[in-house]
């Protein structure tokens, strides 16, 4: 899944970025008719937007992305597609962003990220061990690759709402991983008897009905919004729903094989 | 004996807290009597106050600049601008405007159901800064030259040449454009040969000018410099993006463009500017051309008959936002204070130029960052939308815990009613505006809320297993389930305290609405399923292994 994902991220030339990053005009316009993309995009490579994105939210319904434009261009578009096509007139939205501005966000976004990521490591390593703390991480990291792979691979666009659900993977792995490594900390006295390799695998066997049914109830009402919701929400949607299958699995066959792999090769507790 | 006390006091606790929700979700339906209808969707949105991506309406992000000279941001600055724009949205008759400050001092404006945005925007934002300067001179092409200097882009430090031909030169590259060329009525731009900059030199006669041309060198332009013609030199400041003549280390005028003639002008220093304006009016001239009358306190009018009295004979540029917007010629002293701005392309844009002038100019000039307008329809379509997930995944979780855990998925759906009644009336009670981002975070914690309680039931399970009798298994369950529920959380409220503080706008939202269902959802299932299990496994005829989910053989 990674490989496929940086493949191709390779293949279209990095991610599908928003105007939240890259900066630049976005609207939403309702046609009075469906029309389908071939006949939007003709009109907007007729008053030489070839470069526009377009994005069909329903089947009148456009949304159209730009570089950056002022009122009078944006009002240009939007008696061009009034007089080919037919508009209701009023936009559904309207957004500008601009260039610089879009660079502080993304700045932010690594920071909050970053410093995400940061604070986990050091609650876990008070509450747990390091090693934990650094397997947690591995394991996150594997989930937001995942799920970024999954943005490349369909060439979803990446915008702030998706920086916001990443960020709550990050949350809601971790919390999926810490409760397996919770029962690993429990059961570690018994390591002596049993060796460490059956207690993590003893835990996880506990834990898995929890790790199971908790997703399953995460799940139900994310998938419910990437079937019902607008296009915004299916957006974020979408990544919570890949986020959230991945951060179960990986808790289970990334941090805790990693957790097993660190006590062979460090031992601290019996094999 | 106790203990049962205790749970009976914090079940009485969490009735009062249901009660207060309640309160706070059903008073705005009540007093809008939406509640003699039939129980819908209108019932939710009222109770809550909502962001502007859901109930339509238009948001601004303006970064403060140093742009147009109006020096250092100041906190003091900062809030007069926000001040005054809160003024002039007030003259537009946009009702509920929001204007707050954001992590990064960036103003951010909303302004929920406005009519028509980019007016608004337009307004918003400009500095207003009023300024009258004497004119010097306009840079001007020669006859047989076809080129002028039309403009400057201050943001690429360009100067503009020609619209037609879309010609620029870079700042920077004046100096070589400019040998010896005649510009100016008012004197040539000349680098001169030993300081290397670009100066303004007195206008030579006729013959000289061209003999210049047909030189077109660098040689030639120095041989007729001379020391004593120099009128200044050419300083262009990219932080501020003015460009001003200096001489002596002192301004001796700046290069403006006519907004009429889009011709690249010298001005003096301003002499009087809008701090001194009492009136500004919007109307037509008796010839029926658009005008800003402006009128001056008393202050004012003395300065402004001075410098009409010193000066007949020149002309007087009114500008405004580092753009000359007219200049008129000085025919007689004008004693009695009055002035006004033509060369106004439509009387809209006359009644804007009016309603900043009459809040005052910002102390700060301020840059449009981010805009974005979401129309109500699209807005209600996605909190519907939203709503519907939310009540059809909240019944399919009830269903699956019943379903999985038999009688203890009762308590969940109990936990949860109240978690949701808690979550809305907290959301409603404190006036946090629910966001579409908002909306996925709720979305997210019905199901998370959940995790808590099958985390406990699932140590019940456990401790049944065990052989433990049921009332004993639920002692132990809760207190090895509340290690692993207190830790998974309080990661979860690392990373929305992460995105809390590095988030804009919507994001917060998020942030705020996904902190508040993991606090809320932790304090319902750890005390109040607690204390309604105690209490209820009591009663020995439900408190089966059958009802608590377990099935006869697992407990072999």
């Amino acid at each position: 899944m990674i490989i496929g994902g940086i493949a191709s991220y390779f293949i279209q030339g990095g991610f599908n970025l928003g105007i939240d990053f890259l900066g630049g005009s976005l609207m939403e316009v309702e046609f009075t008719r469906d029309v389908d993309v071939t006949e939007v995009r003709s009109v907007m490579n007729d008053i030489g937007f070839r470069n526009a994105i377009l994005q069909r939210t329903e089947s009148n319904k456009f949304i159209i992305r730009t570089t950056p434009i002022n009122t009078e261009v944006k009002n240009e578009i939007l008696d061009s597609l009034d007089e080919k096509i037919g508009t209701t007139g009023t936009l559904l939205q309207d957004r500008n962003v601009d260039p610089g501005f879009g660079k502080q966000i993304t700045k932010y976004a690594f920071i909050a990220v970053g410093i995400g990521i940061v604070g986990i490591l050091i609650y876990i390593w008070i509450r747990f061990e390091f090693r934990f703390g650094a397997a947690a991480i591995l394991a996150l990291v594997h989930d937001v690759l995942v799920t970024l792979g999954v943005y490349a691979i369909l060439n979803r666009e990446i915008n702030t709402s998706t920086i916001a659900a990443i960020l709550t993977i990050i949350g809601y792995s971790i919390n999926d991983t810490i409760v397996v490594f919770d029962r690993i900390r429990e059961n570690t006295p018994m390591t002596r008897k049993l060796g460490y390799i059956k207690v993590v695998n003893d835990s996880i066997n506990v834990t898995l009905p929890r790790s199971i049914n908790t997703s399953l109830t995460t799940l139900i009402p994310i998938i419910l919004l990437l079937i019902l919701g607008t296009a915004a929400l299916k957006d974020f949607a979408l990544a919570l729903t890949v986020g959230i299958v991945t951060g179960t699995y990986s808790s289970i066959f990334i941090a805790s094989p990693i957790v097993v792999a660190w006590n062979n090769r460090f031992p601290k507790y019996k094999k | 004996m106790r203990n049962k006390k205790v749970h009976i006091t914090i079940i009485a606790i969490f009735i009062a807290i249901i009660s207060v929700s309640l309160y706070y979700i059903l008073k705005e339906p009540i007093n809008l009597g939406l509640l003699k209808e039939p129980i819908n969707l209108s019932l939710l949105k009222e109770s809550i106050n909502l962001g502007l991506d859901l109930k339509g309406g238009t948001q601004i992000i303006l970064k403060p600049t140093e742009r147009g000279g109006t020096g250092e941001i100041t906190p003091e600055k900062l809030n007069l601008t926000m001040d005054r724009i809160r003024d002039r949205i007030d003259r537009l008759g946009v009702s509920e405007p929001l204007v707050t400050k954001d992590h990064l001092k960036n103003i951010v404006v909303q302004l929920p159901g406005v009519k028509d945005p980019d007016t608004a925007k337009e307004i918003i934002g400009k500095t207003a800064q009023l300024e009258f300067r004497l004119v010097t001179g306009t840079f001007i092409s020669q006859k047989d030259d076809n080129w002028s200097i039309v403009g400057l882009d201050y943001e690429k430090g360009e100067l503009l040449i020609d619209p037609d031909a879309k010609k620029t030169i870079l700042i920077d590259d004046i100096n070589k454009f400019f040998q010896g060329k005649s510009v100016l009525t008012v004197g040539n731009l000349i680098t001169d040969p030993e300081t290397n900059e670009l100066v303004l030199v007195a206008p030579q006669n006729q013959a000289d000018s061209e003999e210049n041309k047909e030189g077109e060198n660098a040689d030639s332009a120095g041989s007729n410099f001379s020391a004593e013609e120099i009128l200044g030199v050419v300083k262009y400041d990219s932080e501020t993006m003015q460009m001003f003549i200096e001489k002596d280390g002192e301004e001796v005028g700046e290069i403006l463009v006519d907004s009429r003639t889009g011709a690249a002008t010298l001005a003096e220093p301003a002499l009087l500017t809008g701090d001194k304006l009492a009136k500004a009016a919007a109307g037509y001239d008796t010839y029926g051309e658009i005008r800003v009358t402006l009128s001056f306190k008393d202050e004012g009018v003395e300065i402004f008959k001075e410098i009409t009295s010193e000066n007949i004979g020149r002309n007087l540029a009114i500008v405004l936002d580092e753009e000359i917007k007219s200049a008129p010629y000085i025919k007689v002293p004008i004693t009695d204070g009055s002035a006004e701005i033509t060369g106004i392309d439509s009387i809209e844009e006359a009644k804007n130029i009016e309603l900043v002038l009459q809040t005052g100019a910002l102390p700060i000039s301020l840059q449009i960052e981010e805009s974005s307008t979401v129309g109500p329809t699209l807005g209600m379509d996605s909190l519907n939308k939203g709503l519907y997930a939310g009540i059809i995944g909240f019944i399919l979780i009830i269903v699956f815990m019943l379903f999985y855990y038999k009688g203890l998925g009762i308590y969940s759906a109990l936990g949860l009613i109240i978690y949701i009644i808690i979550f809305w009336g907290i959301i409603s009670g404190i006036g946090a505006a629910l966001t579409l981002p908002g909306i996925a975070g709720i979305i997210l914690t019905i199901g998370m809320a959940v995790d808590a309680n099958v985390i406990i039931f699932e140590r019940i399970k456990e401790e049944i297993i065990k052989s433990k009798s049921p009332r004993i298994a639920i002692g132990y369950g809760f207190k090895n389930a509340l290690r692993t529920i207190v830790d998974s959380n309080v990661t979860t409220l690392i990373t929305a305290a992460a995105l809390y503080r590095f988030g804009t706008g919507p994001i917060k939202g998020f942030a705020v609405t996904l902190s508040l269902g993991v606090v809320i959802s932790m304090i319902v299932s750890l005390l109040f399923t607690r204390s309604i299990i105690f209490l209820m496994s009591g009663i020995s005829r439900i408190n089966t292994p059958g009802f608590l989910g377990v099935r006869r053989r697992s407990s072999e």
